[in-house]
Protein backbone atom coordinates (compact mmCIF):
# COMPACT_ATOMS: atom_id res chain seq x y z
CA UNK A 1 0.00 0.00 0.00
CA UNK A 2 1.37 3.55 -0.61
CA UNK A 3 0.40 6.37 0.88
CA UNK A 4 1.00 10.18 -0.34
CA UNK A 5 0.97 12.86 2.60
CA UNK A 6 0.19 16.18 0.95
CA UNK A 7 0.92 19.31 3.26
CA UNK A 8 2.96 22.51 3.49
CA UNK A 9 4.31 22.03 6.91
CA UNK A 10 7.20 19.30 6.52
CA UNK A 11 6.81 18.51 10.14
CA UNK A 12 3.14 17.56 10.33
CA UNK A 13 4.23 15.50 6.93
CA UNK A 14 7.06 13.92 8.87
CA UNK A 15 4.50 13.09 11.89
CA UNK A 16 1.76 11.31 9.44
CA UNK A 17 4.68 9.54 7.51
CA UNK A 18 5.45 7.97 10.62
CA UNK A 19 2.17 7.09 11.56
CA UNK A 20 1.50 5.54 8.17
CA UNK A 21 4.59 3.69 8.26
CA UNK A 22 3.97 2.05 10.92
CA UNK A 23 1.02 0.78 9.56
CA UNK A 24 3.05 -1.06 6.60
CA UNK A 25 2.51 1.93 3.89
CA UNK A 26 5.20 2.79 1.88
CA UNK A 27 5.05 6.89 1.48
CA UNK A 28 5.79 9.78 -0.51
CA UNK A 29 5.03 13.64 -0.03
CA UNK A 30 4.34 16.92 -1.18
CA UNK A 31 4.29 20.23 0.07
CA UNK A 32 1.33 21.23 -1.68
CA UNK A 33 -1.74 20.32 -4.20
CA UNK A 34 0.10 20.62 -7.59
CA UNK A 35 3.12 18.79 -6.45
CA UNK A 36 0.33 16.29 -5.41
CA UNK A 37 -1.24 15.70 -8.86
CA UNK A 38 2.38 15.96 -10.36
CA UNK A 39 3.39 12.65 -8.74
CA UNK A 40 0.30 10.99 -9.29
CA UNK A 41 0.67 12.24 -13.05
CA UNK A 42 3.74 10.81 -13.24
CA UNK A 43 1.95 7.31 -13.22
CA UNK A 44 3.37 6.30 -9.13
CA UNK A 45 0.29 3.92 -7.92
CA UNK A 46 -1.18 5.24 -5.57
CA UNK A 47 -3.71 3.90 -2.61
CA UNK A 48 -4.75 6.94 0.23
CA UNK A 49 -3.91 10.92 0.30
CA UNK A 50 -3.62 12.18 3.24
CA UNK A 51 -4.42 15.96 2.48
CA UNK A 52 -4.02 19.32 4.08
CA UNK A 53 -6.30 21.87 3.39
CA UNK A 54 -4.98 24.85 3.74
CA UNK A 55 -1.87 25.11 1.70
CA UNK A 56 -0.10 27.60 -1.38
CA UNK A 57 -0.33 27.06 -4.52
CA UNK A 58 -3.45 24.69 -4.65
CA UNK A 59 -5.08 23.71 -1.52
CA UNK A 60 -6.21 20.35 -0.64
CA UNK A 61 -9.85 21.35 -1.63
CA UNK A 62 -8.91 21.99 -5.02
CA UNK A 63 -6.72 18.76 -4.96
CA UNK A 64 -9.71 16.73 -3.88
CA UNK A 65 -11.69 18.21 -7.11
CA UNK A 66 -9.13 17.68 -9.39
CA UNK A 67 -8.93 14.03 -8.22
CA UNK A 68 -12.11 13.53 -8.58
CA UNK A 69 -12.27 14.68 -11.80
CA UNK A 70 -10.09 12.19 -13.12
CA UNK A 71 -11.17 8.71 -14.10
CA UNK A 72 -7.72 7.29 -13.88
CA UNK A 73 -7.85 8.24 -9.68
CA UNK A 74 -11.15 6.45 -9.14
CA UNK A 75 -9.25 3.94 -6.44
CA UNK A 76 -7.75 6.43 -4.63
CA UNK A 77 -8.69 7.27 -1.33
CA UNK A 78 -9.08 11.03 -0.34
CA UNK A 79 -8.50 11.51 3.66
CA UNK A 80 -8.42 14.82 4.63
CA UNK A 81 -6.08 15.92 7.41
CA UNK A 82 -6.71 19.76 8.53
CA UNK A 83 -7.40 22.14 11.10
CA UNK A 84 -10.59 23.28 9.34
CA UNK A 85 -13.32 21.64 11.68
CA UNK A 86 -16.50 23.72 11.37
CA UNK A 87 -19.18 21.72 10.58
CA UNK A 88 -20.13 23.37 6.98
CA UNK A 89 -16.18 22.64 6.25
CA UNK A 90 -16.56 19.30 6.92
CA UNK A 91 -19.36 19.11 4.60
CA UNK A 92 -17.60 20.83 1.32
CA UNK A 93 -14.83 18.36 1.61
CA UNK A 94 -17.49 15.68 1.75
CA UNK A 95 -18.94 17.24 -0.97
CA UNK A 96 -15.89 17.81 -3.07
CA UNK A 97 -15.52 14.11 -2.94
CA UNK A 98 -13.24 13.37 0.23
CA UNK A 99 -13.72 9.85 1.88
CA UNK A 100 -12.82 10.50 4.75
CA UNK A 101 -11.60 13.57 7.50
CA UNK A 102 -9.40 13.98 10.19
CA UNK A 103 -8.84 16.90 12.25
CA UNK A 104 -6.08 18.10 13.92
CA UNK A 105 -5.23 17.33 16.61
CA UNK A 106 -4.62 13.95 16.17
CA UNK A 107 -3.12 10.84 17.89
CA UNK A 108 -1.79 8.08 15.90
CA UNK A 109 -4.56 6.01 16.72
CA UNK A 110 -7.11 8.20 15.05
CA UNK A 111 -5.71 7.63 11.92
CA UNK A 112 -5.26 4.29 12.51
CA UNK A 113 -9.21 3.89 12.83
CA UNK A 114 -10.32 6.05 9.85
CA UNK A 115 -7.46 4.09 7.90
CA UNK A 116 -9.49 0.53 9.35
CA UNK A 117 -12.81 2.14 8.60
CA UNK A 118 -12.16 2.59 5.16
CA UNK A 119 -10.68 -1.03 4.71
CA UNK A 120 -6.95 0.06 4.14
CA UNK A 121 -5.68 -1.67 7.58
CA UNK A 122 -6.51 -4.81 8.87
CA UNK A 123 -8.93 -4.89 12.47
CA UNK A 124 -6.86 -5.79 15.19
CA UNK A 125 -8.30 -8.03 18.12
CA UNK A 126 -9.61 -5.12 20.66
CA UNK A 127 -9.05 -5.48 24.35
CA UNK B 1 -12.72 37.29 14.80
CA UNK B 2 -15.84 39.06 14.73
CA UNK B 3 -16.55 40.06 18.55
CA UNK B 4 -14.32 38.33 21.67
CA UNK B 5 -15.22 34.87 22.08
CA UNK B 6 -17.77 34.35 25.11
CA UNK B 7 -16.84 32.64 27.59
CA UNK B 8 -19.69 31.78 29.37
CA UNK B 9 -20.54 29.61 26.56
CA UNK B 10 -18.03 27.33 28.11
CA UNK B 11 -19.49 26.59 31.43
CA UNK B 12 -16.10 27.95 33.27
CA UNK B 13 -13.41 25.81 30.90
CA UNK B 14 -11.35 27.94 29.20
CA UNK B 15 -11.64 26.74 25.56
CA UNK B 16 -8.07 28.17 24.89
CA UNK B 17 -6.66 25.38 27.22
CA UNK B 18 -8.91 23.21 26.72
CA UNK B 19 -7.45 23.49 22.59
CA UNK B 20 -4.07 23.73 23.91
CA UNK B 21 -4.37 20.66 26.20
CA UNK B 22 -5.72 18.39 23.03
CA UNK B 23 -2.77 19.49 20.74
CA UNK B 24 -0.32 18.79 23.78
CA UNK B 25 -1.45 15.89 24.64
CA UNK B 26 -2.19 13.92 20.95
CA UNK B 27 0.55 15.21 19.45
CA UNK B 28 3.38 16.50 21.86
CA UNK B 29 3.33 14.65 24.95
CA UNK B 30 1.76 11.96 23.68
CA UNK B 31 -0.45 11.54 26.80
CA UNK B 32 -2.44 14.35 28.85
CA UNK B 33 -1.26 16.38 32.01
CA UNK B 34 1.70 17.70 31.44
CA UNK B 35 0.15 20.88 29.98
CA UNK B 36 -1.44 23.30 32.79
CA UNK B 37 -2.37 27.13 33.61
CA UNK B 38 -0.27 28.73 34.58
CA UNK B 39 -0.38 29.56 38.16
CA UNK B 40 0.43 33.06 39.40
CA UNK B 41 2.07 36.02 38.04
CA UNK B 42 3.61 35.33 34.47
CA UNK B 43 7.62 36.24 34.47
CA UNK B 44 8.55 38.31 31.35
CA UNK B 45 9.84 36.20 28.55
CA UNK B 46 13.91 36.69 28.53
CA UNK B 47 14.93 34.75 24.95
CA UNK B 48 11.28 34.85 23.15
CA UNK B 49 9.90 33.48 20.40
CA UNK B 50 6.99 34.17 18.73
CA UNK B 51 4.76 32.01 16.23
CA UNK B 52 0.82 33.17 15.08
CA UNK B 53 -1.62 32.63 12.73
CA UNK B 54 -4.37 35.48 11.37
CA UNK B 55 -7.58 35.02 11.06
CA UNK B 56 -9.07 37.12 7.54
CA UNK B 57 -12.35 37.77 7.12
CA UNK B 58 -14.70 40.93 8.09
CA UNK B 59 -13.09 41.53 11.78
CA UNK B 60 -9.79 39.74 11.07
CA UNK B 61 -7.74 38.25 14.16
CA UNK B 62 -4.63 37.25 15.47
CA UNK B 63 -3.81 33.78 17.75
CA UNK B 64 -0.13 34.56 18.83
CA UNK B 65 2.46 32.20 20.74
CA UNK B 66 5.03 33.62 23.01
CA UNK B 67 7.81 31.55 24.74
CA UNK B 68 11.22 31.32 25.89
CA UNK B 69 13.37 30.11 22.62
CA UNK B 70 14.59 26.88 24.77
CA UNK B 71 11.02 25.84 25.50
CA UNK B 72 9.91 26.16 21.57
CA UNK B 73 13.13 24.08 21.19
CA UNK B 74 11.95 21.37 23.69
CA UNK B 75 8.39 21.48 21.95
CA UNK B 76 9.97 20.66 18.26
CA UNK B 77 11.92 17.83 20.03
CA UNK B 78 8.91 16.77 21.13
CA UNK B 79 6.85 17.19 18.41
CA UNK B 80 9.28 15.52 15.85
CA UNK B 81 10.10 12.64 18.63
CA UNK B 82 13.56 13.84 18.19
CA UNK B 83 16.29 12.66 20.85
CA UNK B 84 17.91 14.82 23.38
CA UNK B 85 21.48 14.89 21.73
CA UNK B 86 19.89 15.25 18.32
CA UNK B 87 20.42 18.61 16.39
CA UNK B 88 16.93 21.21 15.81
CA UNK B 89 18.03 22.68 12.65
CA UNK B 90 16.69 25.86 11.75
CA UNK B 91 14.48 24.96 9.39
CA UNK B 92 12.47 22.19 11.54
CA UNK B 93 12.87 24.29 14.22
CA UNK B 94 10.34 27.27 12.50
CA UNK B 95 8.22 24.84 10.79
CA UNK B 96 7.53 22.84 13.74
CA UNK B 97 6.54 25.98 16.14
CA UNK B 98 4.42 26.99 12.80
CA UNK B 99 2.65 24.24 12.80
CA UNK B 100 1.51 24.20 16.64
CA UNK B 101 0.04 28.08 16.37
CA UNK B 102 -1.21 26.33 12.90
CA UNK B 103 -3.44 23.64 14.59
CA UNK B 104 -3.95 25.69 17.72
CA UNK B 105 -4.78 28.80 15.56
CA UNK B 106 -6.97 26.60 13.54
CA UNK B 107 -8.89 25.25 16.44
CA UNK B 108 -9.51 28.82 17.81
CA UNK B 109 -11.09 29.97 14.26
CA UNK B 110 -13.75 27.40 14.58
CA UNK B 111 -15.03 28.61 17.72
CA UNK B 112 -15.51 32.19 16.33
CA UNK B 113 -18.87 33.35 13.57
CA UNK B 114 -18.30 33.39 10.35
CA UNK B 115 -14.46 33.08 10.45
CA UNK B 116 -12.16 33.93 7.57
CA UNK B 117 -9.42 31.97 5.93
CA UNK B 118 -6.12 31.27 8.04
CA UNK B 119 -2.93 32.77 7.11
CA UNK B 120 0.28 30.83 7.05
CA UNK B 121 2.07 30.60 9.98
CA UNK B 122 4.69 32.94 10.68
CA UNK B 123 7.29 32.34 13.52
CA UNK B 124 9.96 35.39 14.57
CA UNK B 125 12.20 36.39 17.62
CA UNK B 126 10.31 40.09 17.50
CA UNK B 127 7.10 40.37 18.78
CA UNK B 128 4.62 41.11 16.17
CA UNK B 129 3.35 44.79 16.74
CA UNK B 130 0.26 44.60 18.79
CA UNK B 131 -1.45 47.11 21.05
CA UNK B 132 -2.97 46.54 24.45
CA UNK B 133 -6.26 47.74 23.23
CA UNK B 134 -6.69 45.11 20.98
CA UNK B 135 -5.90 41.62 23.24
CA UNK B 136 -9.35 39.93 23.38
CA UNK B 137 -8.00 36.86 26.08
CA UNK B 138 -4.68 36.14 27.28
CA UNK B 139 -3.95 32.75 28.65
CA UNK B 140 -0.66 31.80 30.24
CA UNK B 141 0.43 27.82 30.55
CA UNK B 142 2.91 25.47 32.24
CA UNK B 143 4.31 23.05 29.85
CA UNK B 144 6.46 21.05 31.61
CA UNK B 145 6.79 23.71 34.14
CA UNK B 146 7.96 26.15 31.15
CA UNK B 147 6.07 29.39 30.66
CA UNK B 148 3.94 29.01 26.89
CA UNK B 149 1.56 32.43 26.26
CA UNK B 150 -1.16 32.29 23.94
CA UNK B 151 -2.78 35.46 23.36
CA UNK B 152 -5.93 36.69 20.98
CA UNK B 153 -5.61 39.76 19.47
CA UNK B 154 -8.40 41.88 17.08
CA UNK B 155 -6.12 43.37 14.40
CA UNK B 156 -7.20 46.64 12.99
CA UNK C 1 7.58 3.68 40.71
CA UNK C 2 6.54 -0.02 41.41
CA UNK C 3 3.75 -0.81 43.20
CA UNK C 4 3.96 -2.49 46.26
CA UNK C 5 2.57 -6.12 46.03
CA UNK C 6 0.41 -5.80 49.25
CA UNK C 7 -0.44 -2.33 47.43
CA UNK C 8 -1.49 -4.11 44.96
CA UNK C 9 -3.45 -7.04 46.21
CA UNK C 10 -5.26 -4.86 48.67
CA UNK C 11 -6.50 -2.38 45.33
CA UNK C 12 -7.13 -5.63 43.07
CA UNK C 13 -9.46 -7.16 46.19
CA UNK C 14 -11.04 -4.04 46.67
CA UNK C 15 -12.17 -3.60 43.16
CA UNK C 16 -12.95 -7.51 42.68
CA UNK C 17 -15.31 -7.00 45.76
CA UNK C 18 -16.99 -3.91 44.65
CA UNK C 19 -17.49 -4.67 40.77
CA UNK C 20 -15.78 -8.46 40.38
CA UNK C 21 -13.84 -6.89 37.87
CA UNK C 22 -10.37 -9.19 38.05
CA UNK C 23 -6.88 -7.13 38.09
CA UNK C 24 -4.52 -9.90 37.54
CA UNK C 25 -0.91 -9.92 38.29
CA UNK C 26 0.92 -8.00 35.57
CA UNK C 27 -1.47 -4.94 35.82
CA UNK C 28 0.39 -3.06 38.54
CA UNK C 29 1.22 -0.20 35.70
CA UNK C 30 -2.90 -0.06 35.14
CA UNK C 31 -3.21 0.96 38.92
CA UNK C 32 -0.52 3.06 39.16
CA UNK C 33 -1.43 5.18 35.98
CA UNK C 34 -5.34 5.34 36.97
CA UNK C 35 -4.60 5.93 41.02
CA UNK C 36 -1.66 8.49 40.08
CA UNK C 37 -4.71 11.28 39.14
CA UNK C 38 -6.27 10.40 42.75
CA UNK C 39 -3.27 10.75 44.24
CA UNK C 40 -1.43 13.84 43.06
CA UNK C 41 -5.09 15.42 44.15
CA UNK C 42 -4.36 14.13 47.57
CA UNK C 43 -1.28 15.89 47.47
CA UNK C 44 1.58 12.75 46.92
CA UNK C 45 2.87 11.34 43.98
CA UNK C 46 3.63 7.96 46.20
CA UNK C 47 1.29 5.65 45.24
CA UNK C 48 1.52 3.02 48.03
CA UNK C 49 1.79 6.24 50.42
CA UNK C 50 -1.56 7.09 48.94
CA UNK C 51 -2.49 3.54 49.26
CA UNK C 52 -1.82 3.22 53.17
CA UNK C 53 -3.67 6.27 53.46
CA UNK C 54 -6.84 4.96 51.66
CA UNK C 55 -6.86 1.76 53.68
CA UNK C 56 -6.07 3.29 57.08
CA UNK C 57 -8.68 5.76 56.68
CA UNK C 58 -11.35 3.59 54.89
CA UNK C 59 -13.28 6.57 54.00
CA UNK C 60 -16.38 5.44 51.68
CA UNK C 61 -15.61 8.26 49.38
CA UNK C 62 -12.40 7.47 48.38
CA UNK C 63 -12.79 3.65 48.16
CA UNK C 64 -15.41 4.85 45.35
CA UNK C 65 -13.12 7.24 43.86
CA UNK C 66 -10.57 4.34 43.60
CA UNK C 67 -13.12 1.39 42.35
CA UNK C 68 -14.12 4.46 39.78
CA UNK C 69 -10.81 5.07 38.38
CA UNK C 70 -10.41 1.55 37.74
CA UNK C 71 -13.17 0.15 35.77
CA UNK C 72 -13.48 2.85 33.45
CA UNK C 73 -11.85 2.06 30.09
CA UNK C 74 -11.39 3.99 26.61
CA UNK C 75 -14.14 3.63 23.81
CA UNK C 76 -13.96 4.37 20.33
CA UNK C 77 -17.10 4.65 17.83
CA UNK C 78 -18.25 1.84 16.18
CA UNK C 79 -15.78 -0.30 17.80
CA UNK C 80 -14.62 -3.51 15.83
CA UNK C 81 -17.05 -2.33 13.24
CA UNK C 82 -18.61 -5.68 12.10
CA UNK C 83 -20.92 -6.09 15.07
CA UNK C 84 -23.06 -2.72 13.86
CA UNK C 85 -22.95 -4.35 10.49
CA UNK C 86 -23.80 -7.70 11.70
CA UNK C 87 -26.97 -5.18 13.19
CA UNK C 88 -27.87 -3.99 10.28
CA UNK C 89 -27.68 -6.75 7.56
CA UNK C 90 -28.99 -9.66 10.04
CA UNK C 91 -30.14 -8.94 12.90
CA UNK C 92 -32.15 -6.09 12.87
CA UNK C 93 -33.96 -7.54 9.74
CA UNK C 94 -34.86 -10.84 11.04
CA UNK C 95 -36.59 -9.49 14.39
CA UNK C 96 -38.22 -6.40 12.55
CA UNK C 97 -39.66 -9.52 10.07
CA UNK C 98 -40.84 -11.29 13.32
CA UNK C 99 -42.84 -8.45 14.59
CA UNK C 100 -45.48 -7.66 12.74
CA UNK C 101 -46.60 -4.68 14.05
CA UNK C 102 -45.41 -5.33 17.77
CA UNK C 103 -43.81 -2.72 20.19
CA UNK C 104 -40.80 -0.98 19.82
CA UNK C 105 -37.19 -2.87 19.47
CA UNK C 106 -35.62 -2.96 22.93
CA UNK C 107 -31.57 -2.78 22.85
CA UNK C 108 -29.66 -3.26 25.47
CA UNK C 109 -25.84 -1.82 25.66
CA UNK C 110 -24.27 -3.14 29.25
CA UNK C 111 -21.40 -1.43 30.28
CA UNK C 112 -21.55 1.73 28.28
CA UNK C 113 -19.04 3.95 29.45
CA UNK C 114 -19.04 7.12 27.97
CA UNK C 115 -21.39 6.35 25.32
CA UNK C 116 -19.95 6.00 22.14
CA UNK C 117 -21.44 2.61 22.33
CA UNK C 118 -25.03 3.35 22.59
CA UNK C 119 -24.91 6.30 20.00
CA UNK C 120 -23.12 4.43 17.61
CA UNK C 121 -26.05 1.64 17.67
CA UNK C 122 -28.68 4.48 17.29
CA UNK C 123 -26.62 5.66 14.10
CA UNK C 124 -26.01 2.23 12.66
CA UNK C 125 -29.82 2.02 13.12
CA UNK C 126 -31.49 5.30 11.94
CA UNK C 127 -32.12 4.77 9.02
CA UNK C 128 -32.94 0.95 9.33
CA UNK C 129 -36.00 1.44 12.41
CA UNK C 130 -38.65 4.36 12.10
CA UNK C 131 -38.30 6.81 14.82
CA UNK C 132 -39.99 5.72 17.87
CA UNK C 133 -39.88 2.29 17.24
CA UNK C 134 -36.41 1.59 18.64
CA UNK C 135 -35.36 2.36 22.31
CA UNK C 136 -31.97 1.77 23.64
CA UNK C 137 -31.33 1.59 27.18
CA UNK C 138 -27.59 1.93 28.39
CA UNK C 139 -25.72 1.18 31.56
CA UNK C 140 -22.81 1.75 33.80
CA UNK C 141 -21.62 0.62 37.24
CA UNK C 142 -19.57 4.39 37.01
CA UNK C 143 -21.73 7.40 37.53
CA UNK C 144 -19.51 9.66 36.10
CA UNK C 145 -19.01 7.84 32.64
CA UNK C 146 -22.74 7.66 32.62
CA UNK C 147 -23.17 11.79 33.18
CA UNK C 148 -20.93 11.88 30.22
CA UNK C 149 -22.73 10.14 28.47
CA UNK C 150 -26.12 11.45 29.05
CA UNK C 151 -24.47 14.96 27.90
CA UNK C 152 -23.88 13.38 25.15
CA UNK C 153 -20.99 15.75 24.48
CA UNK C 154 -17.43 14.96 23.12
CA UNK C 155 -14.06 16.41 22.56
CA UNK C 156 -12.63 16.84 19.12
CA UNK C 157 -9.55 14.28 19.72
CA UNK C 158 -13.12 11.77 21.00
CA UNK C 159 -14.52 12.30 17.56
CA UNK C 160 -11.88 11.40 15.72
CA UNK C 161 -11.75 7.67 16.96
CA UNK C 162 -13.70 5.52 14.88
CA UNK C 163 -16.68 7.53 13.55
CA UNK C 164 -17.39 7.48 10.32
CA UNK C 165 -17.13 11.57 8.97
CA UNK C 166 -20.56 10.88 7.35
CA UNK C 167 -22.02 10.03 10.90
CA UNK C 168 -20.29 13.43 12.22
CA UNK C 169 -21.73 15.41 9.88
CA UNK C 170 -25.07 14.27 9.62
CA UNK C 171 -25.21 13.61 13.79
CA UNK C 172 -23.80 15.55 15.48
CA UNK C 173 -23.25 19.49 15.71
CA UNK C 174 -20.56 21.66 16.85
CA UNK C 175 -20.57 23.37 20.55
CA UNK C 176 -17.73 25.57 21.04
CA UNK C 177 -14.87 22.67 21.44
CA UNK C 178 -16.92 19.74 21.27
CA UNK C 179 -19.30 18.15 19.17
CA UNK C 180 -22.57 17.44 20.39
CA UNK C 181 -24.97 14.02 19.71
CA UNK C 182 -28.03 15.91 17.98
CA UNK C 183 -31.56 15.86 19.76
CA UNK C 184 -33.38 12.87 17.90
CA UNK C 185 -30.35 10.49 18.53
CA UNK C 186 -30.27 11.28 22.41
CA UNK C 187 -33.89 10.73 22.69
CA UNK C 188 -33.68 7.33 21.63
CA UNK C 189 -30.99 6.51 24.23
CA UNK C 190 -32.11 6.22 27.94
CA UNK C 191 -29.11 5.86 30.47
CA UNK C 192 -29.23 4.37 34.30
CA UNK C 193 -26.34 2.91 36.64
CA UNK C 194 -26.53 -0.95 36.76
CA UNK C 195 -24.48 -3.39 38.41
CA UNK C 196 -24.59 -6.52 36.51
CA UNK C 197 -24.08 -8.77 39.33
CA UNK C 198 -27.98 -7.02 40.54
CA UNK C 199 -31.34 -8.13 39.76
CA UNK C 200 -31.40 -6.82 36.06
CA UNK C 201 -32.37 -3.86 34.76
CA UNK C 202 -36.04 -2.53 34.09
CA UNK C 203 -36.20 -1.46 30.37
CA UNK C 204 -36.41 -5.00 28.82
CA UNK C 205 -37.00 -7.34 27.66
CA UNK C 206 -34.66 -6.91 25.00
CA UNK C 207 -34.21 -8.00 21.54
CA UNK C 208 -30.71 -7.25 21.60
CA UNK C 209 -27.56 -7.24 24.52
CA UNK C 210 -24.43 -5.28 23.96
CA UNK C 211 -22.22 -7.20 26.42
CA UNK C 212 -18.87 -6.27 24.80
CA UNK C 213 -15.21 -6.51 26.68
CA UNK C 214 -16.88 -7.11 29.55
CA UNK C 215 -16.94 -10.57 30.56
CA UNK C 216 -13.32 -10.54 29.91
CA UNK C 217 -12.30 -8.75 33.47
CA UNK C 218 -14.69 -11.57 35.06
CA UNK C 219 -13.77 -15.05 36.30
CA UNK C 220 -14.88 -17.92 34.94
CA UNK C 221 -17.94 -18.30 37.77
CA UNK C 222 -18.73 -14.53 37.77
CA UNK C 223 -19.10 -15.03 33.77
CA UNK C 224 -21.74 -17.12 34.09
CA UNK C 225 -23.80 -15.49 36.80
CA UNK C 226 -23.93 -12.29 34.58
CA UNK C 227 -24.79 -14.36 31.40
CA UNK C 228 -27.64 -15.93 33.71
CA UNK C 229 -29.15 -12.77 34.66
CA UNK C 230 -28.64 -10.88 31.70
CA UNK C 231 -30.85 -14.26 29.70
CA UNK C 232 -33.62 -13.12 32.42
CA UNK C 233 -34.21 -9.86 29.94
CA UNK C 234 -33.87 -11.59 26.49
CA UNK C 235 -37.00 -12.17 24.23
CA UNK C 236 -36.31 -16.23 23.20
CA UNK C 237 -34.53 -15.92 20.01
CA UNK C 238 -32.92 -12.45 20.79
CA UNK C 239 -29.56 -11.89 20.36
CA UNK C 240 -25.98 -11.33 22.54
CA UNK C 241 -23.25 -9.65 21.24
CA UNK C 242 -20.25 -9.75 22.65
CA UNK C 243 -16.61 -8.66 22.30
CA UNK C 244 -14.31 -9.34 19.27
CA UNK C 245 -12.34 -12.13 21.66
CA UNK C 246 -15.11 -13.55 23.13
CA UNK C 247 -17.06 -16.33 23.66
CA UNK C 248 -20.60 -17.53 25.34
CA UNK C 249 -19.25 -21.40 24.65
CA UNK C 250 -17.79 -23.45 27.76
CA UNK C 251 -19.48 -20.67 30.01
CA UNK C 252 -23.61 -20.90 29.16
CA UNK C 253 -25.34 -23.79 26.80
CA UNK C 254 -28.37 -21.74 26.75
CA UNK C 255 -26.96 -19.54 23.82
CA UNK C 256 -26.58 -20.58 19.93
CA UNK C 257 -23.60 -19.13 17.92
CA UNK C 258 -24.76 -17.89 14.60
CA UNK C 259 -21.52 -16.77 12.29
CA UNK C 260 -22.03 -13.62 10.65
CA UNK C 261 -19.32 -12.10 8.57
CA UNK C 262 -16.25 -12.80 10.70
CA UNK C 263 -17.55 -13.02 13.81
CA UNK C 264 -20.20 -14.46 15.92
CA UNK C 265 -23.37 -13.67 17.52
CA UNK C 266 -25.66 -15.81 20.24
CA UNK C 267 -28.83 -16.17 19.93
CA UNK C 268 -30.84 -17.11 22.79
CA UNK C 269 -32.02 -20.63 22.54
CA UNK C 270 -35.96 -20.66 22.27
CA UNK C 271 -36.13 -24.46 23.95
CA UNK C 272 -34.15 -23.33 27.41
CA UNK C 273 -34.46 -25.18 30.43
CA UNK C 274 -36.80 -23.52 32.54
Amino acid sequence: MRALVIDDSRTMRRIIVGVLRSLGFDTLEAGDGREALDVLESGIPVDLACIDWNMPVMNGLEFVLAVRENRAWRGLTLMMVTTESEHNQIVRALAAGAHEYVIKPFTPDAIRDKLQLLGLVELEESA
Amino acid sequence: MSTAIDMSLFGGADPIFTIADEVFSAMIDGEPGLLSEWFGEAPAIADPMYAWVDVDGVAPGRVLLSTERETALQITRALLEMGPDEVVGDADFVDALGEVANVVGGNVKALVPDPGALTLPQVTHERPPTSPENLLHELALAWRGRLLVISLWSLP
Amino acid sequence: MTLAPDSFSFVADLVRRRSAIQLEAGKEYLVESRLLPLARAAGTVDIDAYIRTMRASAAPAVLEAVVEALTTNETSWFRDAQPFATLTEHVVPELLAGRLGGGPLRIWSAACSTGQEPYSIAMTLADLVPGGRLKIHATDLNQQVLARARAGRYSQLEVNRGLPVTMLVKHFARIGVDWEVAAPLRAAVTFAQHNLLDVPPMGGPFDVVFLRNVLIYFDLATKRDVLRRVQRVVRPGGYLLLGAAETTIGIDDDWERVTVGRGSVYRLNVRRAA
